[in-house]
């Protein structure tokens, strides 16, 4: 006996694997489950031996396809083959209509009008279609400040009531198997190892000749809210009788320390939750606390009011999205305005990281690409539109494991720079340490300070007189020229830097602080090399000013060398590169960095394109800092680049007045000259203008 | 030729020069710099609010109370309706062969100036709304709503959050998210001080992009067949983030427009696969487009880079003439000819390695480590022969490359903004000049090269050295816009020294600047005593690096300068040199 599943997500595969087993022990069914992946669009290859299983199958379910190439794939695949029950659920609308249960015909019923939902059918019927129709909402009004669109809003109503509508179902005919539907669909809602097992084990009753005489438990309930931990038993149903359990372990949660997450209940339920497990306690590690809530998935405001707001004052300081979706709207759609007014009024951070969910970890550090398209747009692009930042992976499917596994030194990182936010609100300004980073492209003294529409010394006063007037320990110098004269025109010991020194590390220092001196050395040679090197220590280029420091950022390094040009992959920065950095974080051990225009070379280092490893430079270069990006807002590309490769929160700045261009010189001479022809009705006149307008025109290259 | 004839002629020459002179002095330009936090100089705020009330908008939140979006007309619109003539883009366009179009499309202009003028006088709308009524029949309904927009534009460039939001930013607080463009194109963009984001790749392109794209599209094809009588088989076109963002994907939409496809949304709303546009329906050929991505739009839009890819393997996939769809013809001739599979012998979307961005052309240029101008070209393939499409993402694919560049009769990028042109940054050259570059060698000649220009009602397409001549008009050369950039002293003159050498690089990579661009530089800023007494007291080193260039355009033989003039520029760099050497070091 054979079903075939072909899911989306991390949260099915594991109680799915266990259901196998202990159905074959305990039932001796000789059933082969095969599970199929279809969240990323598979390749011929992966599909092809995917749809070897069909044929072969009693049942197939098809569980949160939403990706076109395998929906219509599939499509076809069960359409050749119409002995086979098929079970849709939370699918594109052309799968759901390809349900085959019985003498049930989803497709007719979904064509049927009528949204009445007091009849089986119409319940079928709002289950089969809730997504696009929350898709079509949301189409066109991405500017509208209206609620959650009813499609949500609507499914969630409608799926607490699925148990009492059940009840109302008879199991005769055609309705019968509408009420298996349902009852499949409860299982669903509830993914606890027992309910997937029953699940499978109910489809069989009902769909495989022969099995009618198994016996299948009713669903299992769990809360559709409350919060979770590790280290205790069971979900707490409220805030109180969590913070009772949490704090009678000794940790407080003051609103200044702790961390609100948001996680997907079907991982918790389904026990598919180690890689939440190890970014919690990582969380913890550093001293912070947690409220990690079951997000309220259509709306997590819903989950926020409950568990990280009180009295309208916010408990946590951050917000940890682990949904992989945006914060209101769920999967299908994203009500960005509702979320950006939620999250203003509570003024917490939302930081969105992923799972890699729909690819395995593997691919994921094999190559450069990081995340696949449907996850860099599903779990990246849309909660950026929110607000969210810091988008870090930190777990993922193997291809050997069933179930989600944590990636360490990324839990560890998120947790380090969680913490490194949590010391910005929370230290006294005046203890606070803030590294400005600018640019000198190209590389010379009289690029110092490039920024594409931005007078870099002047906004760096400015900048400076904030930070004085907020509290920042900071010397502050009489004017932009002399800020300039300090940064460019001090002792800057020869060719190799453009600016002041503020400090030089020795190669050991280096080393010492450095964990990829060597793979940097495989590239450019023994450090210090001898860009921004004297050949023995690695220059710092900037000036101190308090505990302000401003540095000046290398370039790449390899414009004025032809061989490292003509590469069509770049390497590591070279050792004055992440000499900066190195000294930044570790030496004079800022609390930020705050880069000052667009655009720096930080963000274009060789390594992932988003959902970015140990391995890949930016990651590396920018270490556990807090980056803040000031950057111009009429470039929303590559900002967003730093965005996802510094983990940079930008502040977009105005762009420079704009005029018409007018007329100078010369052209305005001509435009008088055609307006007089324009205007002249003497035919001798106009000869003699005409020829004067050649002339004029000639003078002017036109 | 009679009389008349030779009236006639005289006549339209007038025009069309009246034409170029309108194209310059109408022209945006960003004057100056931006000083982080402060309030913008808004006592010119009468162009950019002219500029905007020219764009019809339609999706302006009206009553943010209410949440109301309702679509805003362009008043030039309205004025041009009130009066009885045709929209202003076809204005635009008839004005450009008839003196009583011009007359008409200037009245629309004076009405549309006054009005703006009033309100920016009265800071209210009620005079202007009136003055509308009375002298062009707009209905107040309707220009009030448009003085709205107006309005939140000038109530938002009177203050500014930017210092605020570093401040909370740096406290950790929630930093609300806005979108990034041009203030023209979408006012929303204010205020500042908010975490610009990106777009969900899976919307683009958006139905107005996909309008759009028909129109400009055809002034391409036309402009193309005018010049050389015919189609072009082959086209390569750059495909970058930043215009994508901005106009949902109106550069995305042309590609797919040329190859004679439409994106098809799936029943989620996602643009995920094409629907052929029928050959009768089309009434040309389809284009074969060969796509060279910049990283970040790769990164940006990975599922676009699928549909792009999608959109190639639909077209050669159908049963039309080879005269009818030369992206069939091309795919087929390399099938069977050189025996390539389908996925190389479709392979069009090219960008860099994973994880790498940029051609490298720019740093070579600026560091003048070419010697021959054929290896720019050699170093955009390297750099930029990576495939992508299907199931093989980022294969180096260099035969490849090097063998669809060989076909390529015109080279063309999407130009989407007032505040970045072409000699602004580095970037246009090191992409649309290389790949240019590297098409003369593999074909043999010299492409054309052209840029559609959308920053206007009437969207334009231009060659290469059009838009370089309106470029150095409207800004390097123009009182206007160097002084704007002088007044911020040392960063307005690395501003300037940027713009020669971004000029300069046209010239290495397409060879596409006229004699008269440097030698007006030169006469302007370095033959100029008191100018370049100026420059130099400002900021010597980019002082230097300006002069250099110009010498190094001349020898290199991409300027032929006079001796005279080129003996002045080596003096004067003779003695930035001492300065520099006394002052430094």
């Amino acid at each position: 006996m054979k079903i075939t599943v072909f899911y989306v997500g991390s949260s099915l595969p594991a109680p799915l694997t266990r259901a196998e087993r202990d159905l074959n022990e305990k039932h001796k069914l000789g059933l082969e489950l095969a599970l199929h992946n279809c969240g990323s669009s598979l390749s011929e290859k992966a599909w092809s031996e995917a749809a070897r299983d069909v044929p072969s199958s009693e049942i197939v379910f098809i569980i949160h396809v939403t990706d076109q190439d395998n929906a219509s794939r599939l499509v076809d695949a069960i359409a050749s083959h119409p002995s086979i029950t098929v079970i849709a659920i939370n699918c594109m609308p052309e799968l759901m209509r390809r349900t085959r249960m019985g003498k049930l015909d989803f497709s007719a019923l979904m064509k049927s009008r009528g949204d009445d939902e007091s009849t089986p059918a119409g319940v079928m019927r709002r289950l089969g279609t809730w997504m696009a129709e929350t898709m079509r909402a949301r189409k066109g009004s991405s500017s509208s400040k209206k609620k959650a669109p009813g499609g949500v809003a609507k499914y969630s109503k409608l799926i607490q009531r699925l148990p009492a509508i059940l009840k109302l179902v008879p199991r005769a005919g055609k309705l019968g198997d509408i009420k298996n539907y349902i009852l499949l669909y409860s299982y669903f809602l509830q993914p606890t190892p027992n309910n997937i097992r029953s699940m499978i084990l109910f489809a069989i009753k009902h769909y495989v000749p022969g099995q009618d005489r198994l016996r299948v438990r009713p669903p299992e309930t769990k809360p559709s809210e409350g919060i979770y931990h590790p280290d205790a038993d069971d979900l707490f149903e409220s805030l109180p009788l969590y913070r009772k359990w949490y704090e009678g372990r000794g940790r407080k949660l003051r609103p200044t320390n702790t961390v609100g997450l948001l996680l997907m209940r079907p991982q918790i339920i389904s026990n598919s939750r180690r890689h939440y497990d190890r970014l919690i306690r990582a969380i913890e590690d550093e001293g912070l606390s947690v409220i990690p809530a079951l997000s309220t998935f259509m709306d997590n405001r819903d989950a926020c009011r409950s568990y990280f707001v009180s009295a309208d004052k916010p408990l946590v300081s951050q917000v940890v999205s682990l949904t992989g979706f945006s914060f209101v709207g769920g999967p299908a759609s994203n009500d960005s305005d509702a979320a950006v007014e939620f999250l203003k009024e509570m003024n917490a951070p939302l930081r969105s990281m992923v799972s890699l969910d729909t690819q395995t970890i593997e691919s994921w550090e094999a190559g450069r690409l990081g995340l696949n398209p449907v996850q860099s747009a599903m779990q990246v692009a849309i909660p950026e539109i929110d607000g969210a930042t810091e988008p870090f992976v930190y777990g993922g499917m193997t291809s050997a494991a069933s179930e989600p596994i944590p990636l360490e030194d990324r839990c560890t990182r998120i947790a380090r720079r969680l913490s490194r936010w949590n010391r910005l609100q929370t230290e006294s300004r005046e203890s606070l340490r803030i590294a400005l980073v600018i640019f000198c492209f190209p590389p010379g003294k009289g690029n110092i300070g490039t920024a594409a529409d931005l007078d870099v010394f002047p906004s760096l006063i400015e900048i400076l007189g904030q930070l004085q007037r907020d509290g920042y320990r900071v010397d502050v110098p009489s004017s932009a020229d002399a800020l300039r004269e300090m940064v460019l025109e001090g002792f800057d010991d020869g060719a190799n830097s453009v600016a002041h020194i503020a400090y030089r590390m020795n190669v050991d220092e280096y080393r010492s602080l450095c964990p990829y001196v060597e793979n940097i050395e495989a590239e450019w040679g023994p450090a210090p090399g001898r860009i921004n090197s004297n050949g023995r220590e690695i220059l710092i280029q900037g000036i101190e000013l308090g505990n302000v420091f401003i540095a000046v950022q290398p370039t790449f390094g390899y414009e004025g060398d032809p061989m490292r040009l003509l590469n069509a992959e770049s390497g590591a920065p070279h050792h004055g590169f992440m000499g900066l950095y190195t000294y930044l974080e570790k030496g004079w051990k800022a609390d930020a960095v705050i880069h000052v225009g667009t655009h720096g070379s930080l963000e274009f280092m060789p390594g992932k394109q988003v959902g970015l490893s140990s391995g890949c430079w930016p990651d590396r270069l920018i270490g556990e800092l807090p980056n803040i990006y000031i950057y111009s807002v009429n470039n929303p590309s590559e900002g967003t680049i730093a965005r996802r490769r510094s983990y940079a929160e930008l502040i977009s700045y105005l762009t420079p007045p704009v005029e018409n261009a007018g007329l100078y010189r010369g052209l305005a001479e001509l435009k008088e000259m055609l307006n007089a022809y324009r205007q002249s009705v003497n035919e001798h006149d106009r000869i003699q203008l005409f020829d004067a307008i050649q002339e004029q025109a000639a003078v002017l290259n036109l | 030729m009679t009389d008349t004839e030779r009236n006639r002629d005289r006549d339209r020459r007038v025009i069309e020069l009246y034409e170029r002179v309108l194209e310059i002095e109408q022209r945006l330009i960003p004057t100056g710099l931006h000083v982080f936090g402060r309030v913008s100089n808004s006592n010119e705020i009468e162009s950019l609010l002219k500029m905007v009330a020219s764009f019809e908008r339609s999706d302006i939140v009206i009553e943010p109370a209410s949440g109301q979006t309702a679509p805003v007309k362009a008043l030039t619109d309205l004025i041009a309706a009130g009066l009885g003539l045709p929209e202003y883009a076809a204005l635009l366009k008839e004005s450009e062969s008839s003196e009583e179009r011009l007359r008409d499309r200037e009245r629309v202009e004076s009405i549309l100036s006054e009005a703006v003028a009033i309100f920016v006088l009265d800071r209210s709308s009620q005079r202007a709304v009136d003055c509308l009524a009375a002298t062009a029949f707009v209905p107040a309904h309707e220009s009030v709503k448009v003085f709205e927009v107006l309005a939140r534009i000038r109530f938002e460039l009177e203050r500014s959050d930017e210092l605020r939001s570093l401040s909370r930013a740096l406290r950790g607080e929630y930093i609300e998210p806005g979108p990034g463009a041009d203030i023209i194109q979408n006012p929303n963009v204010l205020p500042t001080g908010r975490n610009t984001h990106a777009v969900n790749p899976y919307t683009v392109p958006s139905s107005t992009a996909v309008r759009k794209a028909g129109p400009i599209v055809a002034s391409l094809l036309e402009r193309h067949t005018a010049e050389t009588g015919r189609y072009p088989e082959t086209m390569a076109m750059v495909l970058w983030g930043i215009d994508n963002i901005k106009t949902q994907g109106e550069a995305v939409a042309q590609a797919l427009n040329l190859m004679g496809v439409r994106p098809r949304r799936d029943s989620l709303n996602r643009a995920t696969d094409v629907d052929v546009i029928p050959l009768a329906e089309l009434g040309r050929p389809r284009i074969d487009v060969v796509m060279t991505v910049s990283g970040i739009f790769r990164d940006l839009f990975g599922a676009t880079m699928a549909l792009l890819d999608k959109a190639v393997r639909t077209a050669a996939a159908l049963d039309e003439p080879d005269d009818a769809n030369f992206i069939r013809k091309h795919v087929q001739a390399r099938m069977s000819e050189d025996r390539l599979s389908i996925d190389d012998a479709a392979a069009r979307v090219f960008s860099n390695a994973a994880g790498n961005y940029g051609t490298n052309v720019n740093f070579m240029v600026l560091d003048s480590q070419w010697e021959d101008a054929g290896e720019l070209g050699d170093l955009f393939v390297t750099r930029k022969c990576f495939a992508y499409g299907r199931g093989s993402d980022a294969r180096e694919a260099r035969a490849l490359l090097d063998r669809a560049l060989a076909q390529v009769e015109l080279t063309y990028q999407n130009i989407d903004s007032t505040e970045v042109g072409i000699t602004d940054v580095d970037h246009y050259f090191e992409y649309l000049g290389g790949v240019s570059k590297a098409v003369e060698k593999r074909s043999g000649s010299r492409p054309r090269v052209y840029l559609s220009d959308s920053t206007s009602p009437g969207s334009k397409v231009r060659t290469l050295e059009e838009t370089i001549r309106l470029e150095t008009r409207t800004k390097t050369l123009n009182p206007k816009w160097y002084e704007g950039m002088l007044s911020h002293g040392f960063s307005g003159v690395a501003e300037i020294e940027h713009h020669v050498t971004n000029t300069f690089g046209w010239s290495a990579t397409a060879d596409a600047v006229d004699k008269w661009v440097y030698d007006e530089v030169a006469r302007t800023f370095v033959l100029d005593e008191e100018m370049l007494e100026r420059l130099r007291g400002m900021n010597a080193h980019s002082t230097r690096s300006m002069i250099g260039r110009l010498l190094e355009a001349s020898g290199r033989g991409l300027w032929a300068a006079d001796e005279s003039m080129l003996n002045k520029l080596r003096e004067a760099f003779a003695s930035l040199e001492d300065q520099l050497e006394g002052v430094t070091v």
